[in-house]
C-alpha cells in the first residue's frame, strides 16, 4: 500500500491565503457577536471585517510576479487574479463603510460575516481556471448574497431576495449544465483543456452558450438584466453598493479568463460575437431605461447595466491592451459608482433610504458639499474630464476601434450621449431654485462613515483622472 | 448490456427542458424551486455519464460537488420562501410583485 501523501503543499495554499483570510475572519466576528454588549457589536464587527479585508488585500499583493498554478490548476494565481482580488476587497470595504443601515443591530454580526463570504466567493472567481472552482465560487457568492438581500424590514426587501434566488439560481443551472457539455466535449473540467480541438463541436457550441449565458445574466447584460433593478432596489444599501461591484467584478473575471485564455484560437471570435452584441445592447437599453426611473438605486441599476456593456466592449477582439482598459474602467467605475451610493447612505434616515430622486431637489442648498461631491461621481458616470470615468472611456474607445470594432466605438458614443442626459437631470434637481414645500430639511444621517467613503471615492476618481495607470501584466493564465 | 451514452445525454437534456419549463410556467414557489434543483440534476446525469465515457473521475467528483452546493440553495430557498409567504395565506410568485419588474 503507498504510503499517504498530501496531495497539495504550501505553494497551493498560499495561492488562496488571502481569500482564506476574508473567508475565517468572519468567524471571529461572530464570535465576538456573541460575547460582546449589544451597544458594541455593529462596531466591532465592521472593525473586524475591515481589518480582515486589509489583511486579505495586502496578502494579495505578495503574489505579485510569481504567477503559478496551485490545486493542479485549479486556481490560478497571477497578475490578473490579484487585480481582480483588490478590486474586490476594495468594492467590499467600501460598501462595509456604508454598514450602518444593515439589518437590526442584532442581526449585524451574521450580515457583515455573510458579506464578507460572499466577497471570498468573488475572489475564488478571481482565480478560478476549472470548472469545477468556477461553480464553487460563484454560489458562495449568490449564497450569502440570496440572505443579504433579505435583511430590511421592508416588504420589498424579501420580494427581491425571493425574485434573486429564483432567477439568479436558473442562470446557475445554465451556467452549470453548459459546464457539463463543455466536460462532455472535452473530457476534462480544466479550462486548459477547451484550448484543445473539442470532440464534440456541437457540445462544445451548445457548452459554450449556456456557459455564457449564465454570466451574462450574472453580469446583467440586455436582456439578461431584468432582475437587476428590482432587485437593486429591494436589497438594503449597502447589500445593492455591494452587488454592484463584487458580484459584477467576479463575473467578469471569469468571462474575461473563458474569452482571453479558454478558447481555441481560430473559433474564439466567432464564439464571443454575441457577447458583443450583448454588451451593444446593454449600453443602449440600460441608458434608455434609466431616463425614466424616479428611484436613485433603480437609476443606478440600470446606469450599471450600461456602464457593464462598455466594460465587456472592451474585451471586445480579445487584444492585451483591451483587458488593460477594462480593468482601468471597471476600477474607475467601481469607485464613481460607490461614490454615489456613499451620497444616498447619506441621505437616508433611520427607518427610510434616501434614494428617491426628490431627497436631491435643493440639496445644492442644503448641503453643498455632498451636492458636489455627488455632482462630480456623476460627471465620472457619464464620462466628463477630469474624471476617470473619462480616461476610461476614451481608452475603450481606442482600443476597440484598434481591434477592429468600431462599431462598437459607435453604440458606446450613442450611449454616453443618452446617458449625459440621466445624470444631469439629477444635478439639475440639486441646483435648481424650487420654490414652495417640496424643499426637505437636511438630514443628520446615522454615521459619518459613509463621509469617508465619498472622500476616497471622490480623491481615487481625481487622481485616476489626471495619472492614468492602466495595470499591465493582467493576462489571464489557464495553467 | 451496455447503454449508449447518448441516451443519458439525451434523458439529461430532456430533465433540464422540464426543468427550464417549470421555472418559467409554474407560479408557486416550491414548485419553481424544486424545477431549479431538477436542472441541477440534469446537469449531474450529463456529468456523471460523460464521466464514465472519457473515464475520467472529475465528472463524479463535479456531482457530488453540485449534489453538496444545491442541498444548501435549497435550504436558503425554503428559508426565503417561508420569510416571504408568512403572512400570505396562500403560496404564489404572481403575488409577489410590488416591484415593477
Amino acid at each position: 500500500m503507498p504510503p499517504f501523501v498530501m496531495p497539495f503543499g504550501t505553494s497551493d495554499w498560499s495561492a488562496v491565503l488571502p481569500l482564506s483570510v476574508v473567508a475565517l475572519t468572519p468567524l471571529l466576528v461572530l464570535l465576538l457577536d456573541l460575547i460582546l454588549p449589544k451597544a458594541m457589536r455593529r462596531g466591532a464587527a465592521v472593525t473586524i471585517a475591515a481589518l480582515g479585508l486589509i489583511a486579505g488585500g495586502l496578502l494579495a499583493l505578495q503574489g505579485w510576479g510569481h504567477p503559478f498554478a496551485a490545486f493542479g490548476g485549479g486556481f490560478v494565481n497571477g497578475g490578473f487574479t490579484i487585480v481582480f482580488e483588490e478590486v474586490i476587497v476594495a468594492g467590499a470595504l467600501i460598501s462595509l463603510l456604508l454598514a450602518t443601515h444593515l439589518g437590526r443591530d442584532d442581526q449585524s454580526g451574521g450580515a457583515i460575516a455573510l458579506l464578507l463570504w460572499s466577497a471570498s466567493g468573488a475572489m475564488l472567481l478571481a482565480g478560478a481556471a476549472n470548472l469545477m472552482t468556477i461553480f464553487l465560487g460563484l454560489e458562495l457568492l449568490s449564497l450569502a448574497l440570496y440572505c443579504l438581500c433579505g435583511l430590511s424590514s421592508r416588504p420589498s426587501a424579501r420580494e427581491a431576495s425571493l425574485k434573486y434566488l429564483i432567477l439568479s439560481s436558473t442562470a446557475s443551472g445554465f451556467m452549470l449544465y453548459g459546464m457539463a457539455l463543455l466536460f462532455g466535449a472535452t473530457g476534462s473540467v480544466q479550462l486548459a483543456a477547451l484550448l484543445a480541438p473539442p470532440a464534440s463541436t456541437t457540445l462544445f457550441t451548445l457548452g459554450c452558450g449556456l456557459f455564457m449565458i449564465g454570466f451574462a445574466f450574472k453580469l446583467s447584460l440586455v436582456p439578461f438584466h431584468v432582475w437587476t433593478p428590482d432587485v437593486y432596489e429591494g436589497a438594503p444599501l449597502p447589500v445593492t453598493a455591494f452587488m454592484s461591484i463584487v458580484t459584477k467584478a467576479g463575473a467578469l473575471a471569469v468571462i474575461a479568463r473563458f474569452a482571453y485564455a479558454a478558447l481555441p484560437q481560430p473559433q474564439a471570435q466567432a464564439i464571443l460575437i454575441p457577447l458583443w452584441i450583448l454588451a451593444a445592447l446593454s449600453m443602449i437599453a440600460g441608458n434608455v431605461a434609466a431616463l425614466a426611473q424616479t428611484d436613485m438605486k433603480r437609476l443606478l441599476a440600470y446606469s450599471g447595466i450600461a456602464q457593464l456593456g462598455y466594460v465587456v466592449a472592451a474585451l471586445a477582439g480579445t487584444t492585451a491592451l483591451g483587458l488593460r482598459y477594462a480593468i482601468f474602467y471597471l476600477i474607475a467605475y467601481m469607485f464613481m459608482n460607490l461614490g454615489a451610493f456613499a451620497v444616498v447612505a447619506l441621505l437616508s434616515r433611520e427607518h427610510e433610504e434616501g434614494s428617491r430622486l426628490s431627497a436631491f431637489a435643493g440639496l445644492g442648498y442644503r448641503q453643498p458639499a455632498l451636492a458636489a461631491a455627488m455632482t462630480f461621481f456623476l460627471m465620472g458616470l457619464a464620462g466628463l474630464p477630469p474624471t476617470a470615468g473619462f480616461i476610461g472611456k476614451i481608452l475603450i474607445l481606442s482600443s476597440s476601434v484598434d481591434a477592429g470594432y468600431a462599431w462598437l466605438a459607435g453604440v458606446l458614443i450613442v450611449g454616453t450621449a443618452i446617458s449625459a442626459y440621466v445624470y444631469f437631470k439629477i444635478v439639475r434637481a440639486m441646483y435648481a431654485r424650487t420654490t414652495g414645500a417640496d424643499i426637505q430639511r437636511a438630514v443628520k444621517p446615522a454615521s459619518l462613515l459613509p463621509w469617508l467613503g465619498v472622500g476616497i471615492c471622490a480623491v481615487a476618481i481625481l487622481v485616476l483622472g489626471l495619472y492614468p495607470v492602466a495595470p499591465s501584466d493582467v493576462l489571464p493564465l489557464v495553467k | 448490456m451496455p447503454v449508449d451514452i447518448s441516451y443519458y445525454v439525451i434523458l439529461s437534456a430532456v430533465l433540464f427542458f422540464i426543468g427550464v419549463a417549470g421555472v418559467i410556467l409554474r407560479r408557486n414557489p416550491l414548485i419553481v424551486l424544486m424545477s431549479i434543483e431538477l436542472i441541477f440534476n440534469a446537469a449531474n446525469l450529463a456529468l456523471v455519464a460523460f464521466a464514465r465515457e472519457w473515464s475520467n473521475n472529475a465528472g463524479h467528483i463535479f456531482a457530488f460537488l453540485v449534489i453538496t452546493v444545491a442541498a444548501a440553495e435549497a435550504a436558503i430557498g425554503l428559508a426565503i420562501v417561508v420569510v416571504v409567504f408568512r403572512r400570505s395565506k396562500n403560496v404564489d410568485v404572481d403575488e409577489v410583485a410590488g416591484l415593477r419588474g
